[in-house]
């Protein structure tokens, strides 16, 4: 009989340390301290060579540190070890954006998405870039998918309720923002944003009357 | 042996340390022991054949290190045999040549064992280190687990080894009472160590980590992962083990004697002793009472085994009257040929017996009951039935002595705390962390191995979504007996919360755990 396996507590854990350096370079980009950030995330990829997760917090870093060369190869890197990262593809889509490169971006943003519908960056990317070029075909899609699975993130549903408004369908764009300020009532762009949506239902009943 | 053991500092601890082929690992191995905040050592480093290790050694001017150097290749249990020869310590402890023992673990042991319990054997937790082995000697740690932390169980190391042999610490007169280590075993020689110590002493379990044993990644060219690819040599290996007896007495096992009952050595009769041979893991002996003209034809490799002449057209009776009497064993079990063996037949009731305060009990080998004596008796009990009723069958005989017997209930067979923690495994595989934490969170406050178990049901609510429970877990742990894995944790969550500065320290204390860093040791 052997119990050998039931009686031990795991596994080898081939990943436990380059796990712990990784997170320790997320944890000190997110307080902005990209100098450690960026020393984990190179202890971690001397560690785990194939592993995509370090180049993206080594683009990230370079990003804060406006490195936008060194954040693209970073970014590339981890496409070429993953081309299923999604956070790789928004990376290359922020440098694209930060380059003015409006239709790289997009598609950068939109190959993320496509790869994780649940990818903020990719969904708040795609909506800028949208923006910035004038054309919001696609972009409604992925910020409804988002929503659908994170129903309250009120950081999609305003850039939503505003394509909503721009694409005519206000009482949608009404009832979205109606929810925000209920969810967040100090929210300054929703309750704005509503105000002119009023604004604007009013005036076209009052043209409808006159027509009549 | 000088037995001026003990000095002002308090006893002498022997640490013997075999070493093979491995001398960057072994200069490691010895600044570790050279580190213990413990000073009372004797140091025996046996260089088993391998390439001279002289330089490193000396380089050490110690001189409580002595260097025993063999050219021929015999061994590590011909080698701890050597080292043991030349120890004088009150007490002996272990380091592999691939291992290290953090600084405070000696002295934790020792003061275990002069201080907090009457076991001569205690023990501790090691991390074991996972991790890619260079040609030059250096290491890349991939982990760090404390992969076995059970409390002692006797039945359970009947079967499985939970006792890692660096961690060990005991009494060196035990050695007189267990023999030395067997030299014909060249796999699991530390098993049959711990084994034979358990005959003599309860043990004693530090749950602190203090030390770390190596297990390179990938294919281990470790000498002890290389031989057990060789099943048969393995399971000859598991066979002299479970089927050696150290010399009596026992104060910590109740002999068992086992009458196998037949009308002849036939080839069912065979199979059901190689089956028994095969599958029971408590000390035992096995008596045949058969025809002296059958006792060439068993061939079969049995210290443990005693025939006992009886006449050719022996009934049943007979033979068991004939075998009882030469048996010595405080348990005996009856066992038929036609019986059917299978895993923990005797271990079962056995343990039941044990423990069990009912007078004239006895317990049935199997759940059916398909034999009506096929059963473990007390010795005494079994004797006055046959003594007293010599006349009446076997059964008869039983029930006249007023002997019942019965198949253990459910809490009096062993291993309860394994059948839980199996059922919260196998509901984890099925997905149900959330089930899976509230047993584990259970056996922690009913069972042994509280540490254990509460690490895995902070791991199990925290795949479950439970963070909050998972967090107020990992915290008790951390304040207490932090691993890699419940700091990981704690910090993942803590992460999610926004708490990003405590994050970081408790990675920051893990990473440095991970790189070995000295602060973690003290």
């Amino acid at each position: 009989m052997d119990m050998t396996k039931k009686n031990t507590e795991q596994d080898n854990d081939s990943t436990q340390h380059y796990d712990i350096l990784q997170e320790l370079g997320d944890c000190h980009t997110s307080v902005g301290d990209y100098i450690k950030a960026q020393q984990f995330y190179e202890k971690a990829a001397i560690l785990c060579p194939d592993e995509a997760g370090p180049y993206v917090g080594l683009g990230v870093v370079a990003m804060q540190k406006n490195l936008l060369d060194d954040a693209e190869t970073a970014f590339k890197v981890a496409c070429r070890l993953d081309k299923n990262s999604a956070r790789a593809y928004a990376g290359l889509g922020l440098v694209a954006q930060q380059r003015h490169h409006y239709k790289k971006a997009f598609d950068m943003f939109l190959k993320c998405l496509e790869l994780d519908t649940d990818n903020l960056i990719g969904i708040l990317g795609l909506f800028q870039t949208s923006c910035q070029m004038g054309s919001f075909e696609k972009v409604t899609y992925y910020l409804e998918t988002y929503l659908n699975m994170h129903p309250g993130d009120v950081s999609v549903m305003y850039p939503l309720a505003a394509l909503y408004m721009k694409d005519g369908k206000l009482e949608d764009s009404k009832k979205m923002l109606l929810d925000i300020l209920s969810l967040d009532r100090n929210h300054r762009d929703a309750a704005y944003l509503l105000e002119e949506l009023e604004h604007n239902m009013a005036q076209a009943r009052q043209e409808a009357i006159q027509t009549l | 042996m000088s037995e001026n053991y003990y000095t002002n500092d308090g006893p002498v601890v022997s640490v013997l340390i075999p070493t093979y082929n491995r001398p960057q690992s072994l200069y490691k191995a010895l600044v570790s022991v050279f580190r213990q905040d413990y000073e009372n050592l004797q140091v025996i480093v046996v260089n088993d054949g391998g390439e001279d290790v002289r330089d490193i050694v000396d380089s050490f001017h110690d001189s409580r290190l002595e260097y025993i150097c063999r050219n021929e290749n015999r061994g590590k249990a011909y080698s701890l045999n050597e080292a043991i020869g030349r120890s004088e310590g009150k007490y002996l402890c272990y380091l592999d040549d691939d291992d290290i023992y953090y600084p405070f673990h000696v002295r934790m042991l020792v003061d275990a064992l002069e201080n907090e319990t009457d076991c001569q054997v205690a023990y501790s937790d090691l991390y074991k280190v996972y991790c890619n082995q260079f040609p030059d000697g250096t290491q890349q740690v991939l982990s760090k687990v404390v992969e076995v932390s059970r409390d002692f169980d006797r039945f359970l190391m009947l079967v499985f080894n939970h006792v890692l042999h660096v961690s060990l610490m005991h009494h060196r007169d035990l050695i007189e009472k267990t023999g030395p280590y067997n030299e014909r075993l060249n796999v699991l020689i530390d098993w049959d160590m711990t084994r034979r110590l358990m005959f003599f002493s309860d043990f004693y379990h530090v749950p602190e980590i203090t030390g770390e044993y190596s297990h390179p990644a990938g294919d281990s060219d470790r000498i002890s992962v290389q031989r057990r690819k060789d099943k048969n040599e393995y399971m000859e290996n598991v066979l002299t083990i479970m089927t050696t007896r150290p010399p009596k007495p026992w104060p910590k096992f109740g002999d068992l004697s086992i009458i196998f009952i037949s009308e002849r050595l036939d080839k069912r009769a065979g199979k059901t002793i190689g089956e028994i041979r095969h599958r029971t893991f408590y000390p035992y002996k096995l008596f045949l009472p058969m025809p002296e003209s059958d006792f060439n034809r068993l061939n079969i490799d049995m210290p443990n085994l005693v025939f006992v002449s009886a006449g050719s057209s022996s009934c049943a009776e007979l033979q068991l009257d004939t075998a009882l009497k030469k048996c010595d064993g405080e348990y005996i079990a009856l066992v038929p040929a036609d019986f059917s063996v299978r895993d923990l037949w005797i271990e079962n009731p056995i343990y039941a017996l044990i423990n069990c305060s009912d007078q004239r009990q006895g317990f049935l080998l199997d759940k059916e009951g398909g034999h009506p004596w096929a059963a473990v008796f007390r010795r005494d009990d079994l004797r006055f039935a046959r003594t007293h009723f010599s006349d009446l069958s076997i059964s008869e005989s039983l029930k006249a002595a007023g002997i019942s017997i019965r198949w253990p209930r459910n809490e009096e067979l062993p291993f309860q705390f394994d059948n839980l923690y199996n059922e919260a495994l196998s509901i984890e595989r099925d997905g149900d962390w959330l089930e899976a934490a509230q047993i584990y969170e259970y056996i922690a406050e009913k069972f042994q191995n509280r540490l254990w178990m509460k690490r895995l049901a902070a791991r199990a609510f925290f795949k479950a979504g439970r963070h909050e429970e998972s967090q107020n877990i990992c915290n008790e742990i951390n304040r207490w007996r932090p691993t890699v894995d419940t700091l990981f944790l704690e910090a993942k969550i803590r992460r999610e919360n926004g708490d990003l500065d405590s994050a970081i320290e408790l990675l920051t204390t893990a990473a440095k755990t991970l790189e070995g860093h000295e602060l973690i040791w003290t």
